[in-house]
């Protein structure tokens, strides 16, 4: 495993006072907070800075960690020392690893920690205030918008801490298929019913929360059940109308510009959106995309329009501005 | 639950209820913290004889709320706000979006 710097990762000084390393954590973890952040890999600088603030807000954790000596360089490789953690009270035998990898990605919490701090501190316990309740387990899935508009399956690795009768913990795996109906939306929650952990004795398990989210799609933006596709026609189609061939989430549609449709306005398939009761609908926006002036007919064209159509596109503005 | 036949999920929405006791596990909240955001508007409980329940629609948002007061230290007050301004900026990211694809 990886040596962590946690005092180069709060850009803290290895001597820097209590408060010090407070405030460059409350500075940071706003900065990076996934929920708030627009940084590039927010999610895993704000882990590696609530893991760094773990241990150095903890005076017996950064006392430890001090001790591993100043010499360390962020990504060295790294083995704790055979006496790591005598005479701290997170030290012993029980350096017990993290749960690994829920269904993909649960709430964020100890049992996220680098095998570094593992290594070093143990992976927290996850049964801690838990000894007889069932827990409930939160993941997120992404889907593709076709796969919320047909419905799709989806199979996750369970991976369920079973308590040993010598108190040891052992994990042991499960595989689960969940059908995700058609019509979901995005942030919308699932539950699956007894497949969250298991409780301790013959109590039920808890259920397994899945909130779904629906990937940016190429061509079509989502909004509630309603997708809109921005729709490029050619002057002449919005000013004479036209049938077009517009693609939607069940296949390609026939559709008629009216004659005068204006660029940027919405037409509405109904029903043609994510399916529920109500279905959807979906929006075609029209973009007007000019020719361009680049051949004699073209050109002749052009020039033929400004003779012969007397249109002033700022007719509306104030004389004294034209 | 191996098997070839995949579990059927069921789809939580308008009409969905879960007790307290679960969406507070599942945001990691303390009870009274939520009642606190409740008193806020961010959601409306409603006491059954089971005890508190929570509308299942509220957990997206109440989860954000949760993991905002919890690793940034904000009160409930800062967080609700911190969430509608988050809330207004995306709508405003994806009417922007939707202007310049028009360009």
């Amino acid at each position: 495993m990886e040596y962590r710097d946690y005092y180069q990762v709060l850009g803290v000084e290895r001597s820097a006072a209590p408060e010090a390393i407070k405030s460059a954590y409350r500075r940071l973890a706003r900065k990076f907070h996934p929920d708030v952040s627009k940084e590039p890999n927010a999610e895993a600088r704000f882990k590696e800075v609530q893991e760094a603030y773990e241990v150095l807000k903890d005076p017996q954790k950064r006392s430890a960690y001090d001790q591993l000596g100043s010499e360390w360089k962020s990504g060295e490789s790294f083995r704790p020392p055979p006496d790591w953690g005598s005479g701290y009270e997170f030290s012993g035998g029980r350096r017990r690893r993290a749960p690994p990898g829920r269904a993909a990605g649960g709430e964020a919490g100890a049992e996220d920690f680098s095998d570094f701090f593992s290594s070093l501190f143990g992976g927290g316990s996850p049964f801690a205030g838990a000894a007889s309740a069932a827990r409930d387990h939160h993941a997120r899935v992404e889907i593709e918008l076709e796969e919320a508009h047909r419905g799709t399956t989806r199979t996750f690795e369970l991976r369920r801490p079973q308590p040993q009768a010598d108190g040891t913990v052992t994990f042991s795996t499960h595989t689960v298929r969940v059908s995700i109906p058609a019509g979901v939306t995005d942030g919308q929650s699932i539950r699956l019913a007894g497949q969250g952990e298991l409780a301790a004795g013959s109590r039920p398990a808890g259920d397994l929360f899945l909130e779904v989210h629906i990937r940016p799609h190429r061509l079509f933006q989502l909004d509630g059940r309603d997708v809109t596709v921005t729709f490029p026609v050619a002057p002449w189609e919005v000013a004479l109308g036209a049938g077009v061939t517009v693609p939607t989430l069940g296949g390609s549609v026939e559709m008629q510009i009216p004659a005068g449709a204006q660029a940027g306005q919405k037409l509405r398939l109904r029903g043609r959106g994510l399916p529920g009761h109500p279905p959807g609908d979906q929006y075609v926006q029209l973009k007007v995309v000019l020719p361009p002036a680049d051949s004699a007919p073209a050109r002749a064209l052009y020039e033929e329009m400004r003779s012969k159509l007397a249109f002033d596109p700022r007719a509306n503005w104030p004389r004294s501005s034209s | 639950m191996t098997g070839n036949a995949p579990m059927e999920a069921h789809v939580l929405d308008e009409g969905d209820w879960l007790a307290a006791g679960e969406i507070c596990a599942l945001c990691r909240i303390e009870l009274h913290a939520m009642l606190e955001l409740a008193e806020h508007g961010l959601l409306a409980p409603r006491l059954t004889a089971e005890g508190w329940q929570v509308p299942a629609a509220a957990l997206p948002r109440l989860r954000i709320v949760a993991r905002l007061m919890r690793d940034l230290g904000v009160n409930a007050s800062g967080a609700v706000l911190a969430l509608e301004l988050l809330e207004t900026q995306q709508a405003l990211e994806r009417r922007l979006a939707a202007l310049e694809r028009l360009l």
